[in-house]
């Protein structure tokens, strides 16, 4: 009982003097605990920079194809373009092709004439367009492997330099691109180019049928 | 001949150094870079990955919340990702908008909208129709120094049965209300015309005149970063007889702004 009494006193006593000095305690323990760590760590997170991320919405490319030149035979064909992405849909491309007139069948079956000098038959094309990717998609070139595809409707006005003028030229088409990276392209199209011309009799509209294909990078 | 040849090679120069250009953009991933690349973490409870750049391509992939996903590129609305096992996959850029980043606020991206539309500093277009009846193909590029004031510089090209044109012009351009989603505008300017008779013309005579230009038109803001314009300018083209000539023009193109 005495045991009890004085067990119960103690402890009474004991928790009045914890309960007394334990503020001070803690309190002298929060001043002096330094809460820097051992190593100090030499990465402070940053925020995002957009700027540090790479942007590829332009494309330049070269194609190298065959365009028939009405009254003109066929001629090799190559060029230039420059694609602007405006969005996953729509794409501006600026583009420049050269190619070369041949003989006219007049020419061929009267033997010794000249519709055009030799510099008036340089083909020069340029031409501004508008693309709409109707159709993406994936080509699979083996289980292992599937490629980004889009097919594109293309239209655009320009000016084509040929036999011994500059004429409006309108321009329409399609075309394939292969994406064998996100970088790189493999294009393949087939563009009409048309424009009055009366260089043959009287003035008619020429329709030039170009097939291509090219390869195009983006940045 | 010699001539001719000359003109060849110079073309064929100027195309192989076009193809060089994007060297300089791969210059980065041949010898790496010295920044990392940015992560964000997922906040939503998922976002999709696509095979490609478009909503066209599949969905193969999605991340789950909490995920880090390091950013690659940017192609147009889509940003290309990689996760913690290297897979590589494209999400949405308005889906990354969503996301954190390391300091755990929202990533500032830049997502094109109407509200960026009225706080364009640069525009640039393409626009074609027609100059006194003749085919007319014209690119421009302009400032904006306020939201109602900007300075515009013109090139365009002219090609009509009885002549080759060439023109270059500056504007200013005032629109009244900016804050507009189809925002009219007044321009007045000045510049330069070359004109090119076709050579079967009786007398080619070659001209050079200075014009000015006042004119309206209509910018209807479509979606993303790009806007339909439409104008119409009347010319004065001031010649050295006794009388100027006059000349009118209406065009309608595309263009984007940044």
């Amino acid at each position: 009982m005495e045991n009890r009494t004085k067990y119960l006193f103690l402890t009474g006593f004991c928790l009045a003097q914890v309960m007394a000095f334990a503020p001070q305690v803690f309190a002298a323990e929060k001043a002096e605990r330094d809460d820097r760590p051992l190593i100090e760590p030499d990465v402070t997170p940053v925020p995002v920079d957009e700027a540090l991320i790479d942007t590829e919405n332009f494309e330049i490319g070269a194609f190298v194809g065959i365009m028939n030149i009405e009254d003109f035979e066929s001629s090799l064909v190559y060029g230039g373009k420059l694609t602007y992405h405006l969005s996953e849909s729509f794409f501006f491309e600026a583009g420049i092709g050269f190619a070369e007139g041949g003989q006219t069948s007049f020419e061929n079956l009267a033997g010794n004439v000249q519709v055009l000098t030799d510099s008036e038959r340089d083909y020069r094309y340029y031409n501004i367009n508008l693309g709409y990717n109707v159709l993406p998609g994936q080509a699979f070139l083996t289980e292992n492997y599937a490629f980004n595809t889009n097919f594109y409707l293309i239209a655009g006005a320009g000016a084509t330099d040929f036999a011994g003028d500059t004429r409006f030229t309108l321009n329409a088409g399609a075309g394939y691109q292969i994406l064998l990276t996100d970088s790189l392209a493999i294009h393949l199209g087939v563009r009409q180019h048309f424009y009055r011309i009366d260089v043959v009799g009287a003035e008619k509209t020429s329709m030039n049928t170009e097939i291509s294909s090219g390869l195009s990078v983006f940045f | 001949m010699m001539i001719r040849t000359d003109t060849r090679t110079m073309t064929i120069a100027i195309l192989i150094l076009t193809l060089c250009l994007p060297v300089t953009a791969w210059a980065g991933w041949l010898w790496g870079e010295d920044e990392p690349d940015p992560m964000v973490q997922v906040v939503e409870p998922f976002v999709v990955w696509r095979t490609g750049p478009a909503v066209g391509y599949p969905v193969f992939h999605s991340s789950e919340k909490g995920e880090w996903l390091t950013l690659l590129q940017r192609k147009t609305g889509w940003m290309k990702v990689r996760d913690g096992k290297s897979r590589e996959g494209w999400v949405a850029v308005a889906a990354i908008a969503q996301t954190r980043d390391a300091t755990g606020e929202f990533v500032d991206l830049n997502v094109p909208n109407l509200e960026a539309f009225r706080e364009r500093n640069v525009e640039a277009g393409i626009m074609m129709g027609e100059f006194e009846g003749a085919p007319v193909t014209s690119g421009y590029g302009g400032y904006w120094f306020t939201p109602n004031l900007a300075a515009e510089l013109w090139g365009s090209q002219v090609l009509g049965s009885a002549s080759e044109i060439l023109m270059v012009n500056a504007n200013i351009v005032h629109q009244p209300f900016p804050h507009w989603r189809v925002s009219p505008f007044f321009t007045l300017g000045v510049g330069h015309i070359w004109v090119d008779p076709k050579t079967t013309l009786a007398q080619p005579e070659e001209r050079e005149n200075s014009i000015g230009h006042a004119g309206l038109g209509l910018r209807v803001y479509i979606t993303d970063r790009y806007f339909i314009r439409a104008e119409f300018k009347d010319y004065k083209v001031f010649t050295s007889r006794s009388t100027n000539e006059e000349a009118t023009e209406w065009k309608i193109g595309l263009s984007i702004f940044f």
